[in-house]
């Protein structure tokens, strides 16, 4: 009872906050929406024994990033209201009709005990425990050179950022 | 010292590109002291080559400047043998006769510098071609002569006369060009090299229909370089040039240069039977057509240029008897007396200031008398009258082509050639008549015009027509019944050919006498209508010869209508064909295909670039498409347990 | 009794991809896209870390943390792209931007 519990009461949380990303009217709204996810995503990484996981997703994610994000909001202004009316001929059916077939597909699949895992791919009786050492030690070993490989687009990405959000017409000013 | 000879062919090359790059810079004298220097030195040069040559016993000399592959044997090579040092020596000897003609005739001409770059240019691209080892750097040489013959037809280009010749022997000469090229591909193909010395030993492996092709294409090459008929229109219109330009390409040199690849190429070319009748039949009508036409034309170097086809038939018909040495005879005492001849006209129409028609002419005898002797002498010498030149080669012709017939092994080939020789002898006849008519029209027949203002032609023209003239007298003796000389010197390019010799005895006297006796004929006749005015002292009405006299001479002065045929036939119904090619061919079925390529191109890429709109939101959709696809394509393939 | 099992955290991530996805197609604000974005990721991370204690091994954790830095570097660069969009036409929406347009 308290494992269903413990699925369900974050899961619901988590549907609920990522619905308010999706229709709230307010970027501040959906930004706090985007934190709800995040935050019950890492309780359910927790029950997955990610724990460690859970505590970057945790800083990372509800953190830093959303951080970003409530910046940029500040700084373009959250009181631009976006048009009601569809500006684009025929989004609407086809976004209807795309997300309709989409989602009969998937419960198709989710109702259909035929495409269930256990069936497929036997669980293992062990658990392993997402533990810093565990993860570290693969990390810096088996995973070494994705790593450097992912370090140096971050450093490209910063660059890029700076380059891309400086002002030309400040720089002008200064010169 | 052995590859002395290389230099003469370059030495031209250098002094056109110096005069070229000091064109601004040179007055006349300058242009005239280098260009005269440098042709004098290249004929030294060639004279030393051939006198060392000649003492080692006229043993061939090959070199090879560049390989350029193996295999095919592809070489830029050079060869001094009999054939190539005669034509050495004739080349430079002319060249440097006929400049030093120039430097006076050229004089206070506004492109002065440029005629003799473009001389200069010739003359490189003529040695080119008669010094080549193999058949490569003879079709540049090939080329290039048609290239500065172009130059200098149309050297006067303000003159749309000039203009539309120089274009005319380019385009006639281009289907000559064709064949020789088909021609050298099949030998290329065939014996996989290009080198003279091997095709030759190996041309006795090959089947003779092999032969007779590549002989044939090649002889197409000869015949539009040499102005062969069907192929001859473009020499007459040639004249528009500057005169001793005609001179030594369209008279003395180039137009030989068929003549001269044919005897080079003998050793293959005497397998062949079908090559060796098509040869003397072709080279006859043309000896035949171009004498007759010769006979009324009024443009003083018309005649010359009709006479210089007609000579040249001469020497076709002798390599199509075989007689290889004859024709090599005959192309170089030509070579004289027909530089001679245009050298004469041209000092004659400078004298006329710049007139040509021979009827405003007449009676110029006693204010040019050295013209008036040495183009006397030129023309005793085309008519075969000995001991001048003309006559020994000439008659060795006609005699090899008897002694051919009497060598036939059927009785039609036989008759044949005897035909054959007849028809010659009255080309022959036909030489004399219209030369000695060209003589008598220009410096004798008084048309009561006052010429007490002409005078005669400066001494730097003169003398090259004394010195030409002397040449013209005694050239012959190179080669006579009593002393072969030219066929020693010859003997080693003509190894392994079989040589049409003269008859014999009793039978050559008579030959030489019928030969004569048709040169004196030809010009009694000449002498008696257009000296002696024969038709007028005596009433011819009652034989009522007015209208077929008129009708040869209308055929004779519109050269049998053969242009004007060929322009009905080829020139209109190509291009009515052409036309229709171009509507039917090009336009409906060509432009049509690739409009509609590219309107379908157009028409599909407008579709699909509607679903490129740009905007991210429609490519989200079209993400989500993807998705199920992929979601579908997932969930309908069967699973396969682990 | 119910199970918790792995296929429920699957499902769990389809619905949360799906809203995610859903949000990318109706909303017009380029900053609500890049959230819907971050769903889909995270969607995705949840596989992973399912997976990882489906299998019992580590390496799907390993995988989120790649995720997570790329997920990262798209969100710098993104948001800088916006912040300059921004300064040109004073509007956020992605429906004006059809530069590209075929």
């Amino acid at each position: 009872m308290f494992e269903l519990l413990i699925f369900f009461l974050p899961a619901s949380v988590l549907i609920i906050g990522a619905l308010i990303v999706v229709f709230a009217k307010n970027p501040v709204h959906n930004a706090m929406g985007l934190v709800m996810t995040l935050i019950s995503l890492a309780i359910i990484y927790i029950t997955l024994n990610a724990t460690f996981v859970a505590m970057v997703q945790m800083l990372v994610y509800a953190g830093a990033v959303m951080t970003l994000f409530l910046f940029v909001i500040m700084m373009i202004g959250v009181d631009k209201k976006e048009q009601t009316s569809d500006s684009i001929k025929g989004q609407t059916f086809l976004v209807s009709g795309v997300f309709l077939i989409l989602m009969s597909l998937l419960g198709y699949v989710a109702v259909n005990s035929e495409f269930s895992w256990n069936l497929w791919f036997p669980a293992v009786d062990y658990v392993v425990e997402g533990t810093p050492q565990l993860i570290a030690g693969t990390l810096f070993t088996t995973w070494i050179f994705p790593f450097e490989i992912i370090s140096i687009l971050l450093i490209v990405a910063t660059a890029a950022a700076i380059a891309l959000a400086y002002d030309s017409k400040i720089r002008n000013k200064d010169a | 010292m052995d590859f002395l000879f290389i230099l003469p062919i370059f030495l031209p090359l250098l002094t056109a590109i110096f005069l070229f790059l000091n064109r601004k810079i040179f007055n006349e004298l300058v242009t005239n002291f280098f260009t005269l220097n440098s042709a004098l030195l290249s004929f030294a040069i060639s004279f030393f080559a051939f006198v060392t040559f000649a003492l080692d016993k006229f043993k061939p000399i090959s070199i090879t400047l560049y390989q350029w592959t193996r295999t095919p044997d592809i070489t830029i090579g050079f060869t001094l043998d009999g054939l190539s040092g005669v034509m050495l020596l004739l080349v430079t000897g002319l060249s440097f006769v006929i400049q030093l003609f120039s430097t006076s005739y050229m004089e206070k001409d506004e492109k002065h510098s440029n005629y003799f770059v473009y001389f200069n240019f010739f003359v490189f691209s003529m040695l080119l071609l008669v010094m080549s080892s193999n058949f490569l750097v003879m079709f540049f040489g090939w080329e290039l002569v048609g290239l500065s013959s172009y130059l200098l037809i149309s050297f006067w280009s303000q003159k749309p006369a000039a203009a539309k010749a120089g274009n005319k022997a380019f385009v006639i000469n281009r289907i000559g060009d064709f064949g020789f090229l088909i021609g050298l591909m099949i030998i290329l193909n065939t014996f996989n090299t290009f080198d003279f010395h091997t095709v030759m030993q190996s041309s006795t492996n090959v089947s003779e229909n092999t032969i007779t092709t590549i002989s044939l294409f090649l002889l197409l090459g000869a015949f539009g370089k040499s102005a062969q008929f069907p192929l001859f229109s473009w020499l007459p219109d040639a004249m528009e040039g500057p005169t001793p330009a005609s001179a030594l390409i369209h008279a003395a040199t180039m137009v030989t240069a068929g003549v001269f690849m044919l005897v080079r190429i003998s050793p293959m070319l005497q397998h062949s039977a079908t090559a060796s009748i098509v040869i003397i039949s072709f080279g006859l009508l043309t000896a035949l057509i171009a004498a007759f036409s010769a006979m009324n034309q009024y443009d003083i170097k018309k005649v010359l240029a009709y006479s210089t086809i007609s000579q040249l038939g001469f020497m076709f018909i002798a390599i199509g008897a075989g007689a290889y040495v004859a024709a090599i005879f005959h192309l170089v005492t030509h070579a004289f007396f027909k530089a001679l001849l245009f050298l004469g006209a041209g000092a004659v129409i400078h004298s006329m200031h710049h007139e040509q028609d021979m009827r405003k002419m007449g009676g110029l005898r006693k204010r040019m008398p050295i013209t008036a002797g040495m183009m006397g002498i030129g023309t005793l010498a085309i008519s075969g009258i000995p001991p001048l030149a003309g006559f020994w080669s000439k008659d060795e012709i006609l005699a090899s082509v008897f002694a051919k017939a009497g060598m036939a092994n059927e009785l039609v080939f036989s008759i044949m050639y005897y035909l054959f020789w007849a028809l010659t002898l009255g080309a022959a006849l036909l030489t004399a008549f219209y030369m000695g008519r060209h003589w008598l029209l220009i410096f004798e027949k008084d048309n009561g015009i006052d010429h007490s203002e002409v005078q005669e032609a400066p001494k730097a023209m003169t003398r090259p027509l004394i010195l030409l003239g002397i040449f013209s007298i005694f050239i012959g003796f190179i080669n006579t019944p009593f002393f072969h000389g030219l066929e020693k010197v010859l003997h080693e390019t003509l190894e392994n050919v079989e040589v049409t010799h003269l008859p014999e005895g009793i039978a050559l006297v008579i030959l030489a006498v019928l030969s004569i006796g048709a040169g004196f004929t030809g010009l009694i006749i000449a002498f008696l209508i257009f000296g002696f005015q024969l038709h007028k002292r005596i009433n011819l009405g009652k034989f009522k010869l007015e209208s077929p006299i008129n009708l040869v001479k209308d055929l004779s002065s519109n050269v049998l209508y053969l242009n004007k045929f060929g322009n009905v036939f080829f020139v209109s119904g190509m291009k009515n064909f052409s036309r229709k090619v171009a509507v039917v061919v090009d336009g409906l079925i060509i432009d049509g295909s690739v409009n509609f390529i590219s309107s379908a191109f157009g028409k599909t890429s407008k579709i699909t670039s509607a679903t490129q709109t740009g905007l991210v939101r429609n490519y989200v959709v079209y993400f989500g498409l993807f998705l199920i696809l992929l979601i579908s394509l997932f969930i309908f393939t069967p699973l396969v347990a682990q | 009794m119910l199970e918790v099992t792995t296929d429920w955290y699957l499902t769990l991530a389809a619905i949360l991809f799906s809203i995610g996805f859903f949000g990318m197609m109706i909303r017009k604000n380029a900053l609500i896209m890049f959230m819907c974005i971050e769903l889909m990721l995270n969607a995705v991370n949840l596989t992973f870390i399912a997976a990882s204690k489906h299998f019992g091994q580590i390496d799907g954790q390993i995988a989120v943390f790649f995720v997570l830095v790329v997920a990262a570097a798209e969100v710098v660069v993104g948001l800088a792209i916006i912040v300059s969009i921004f300064r040109k036409q004073s509007s956020a929406s992605v429906d004006v931007l059809n530069v590209s347009r075929g």
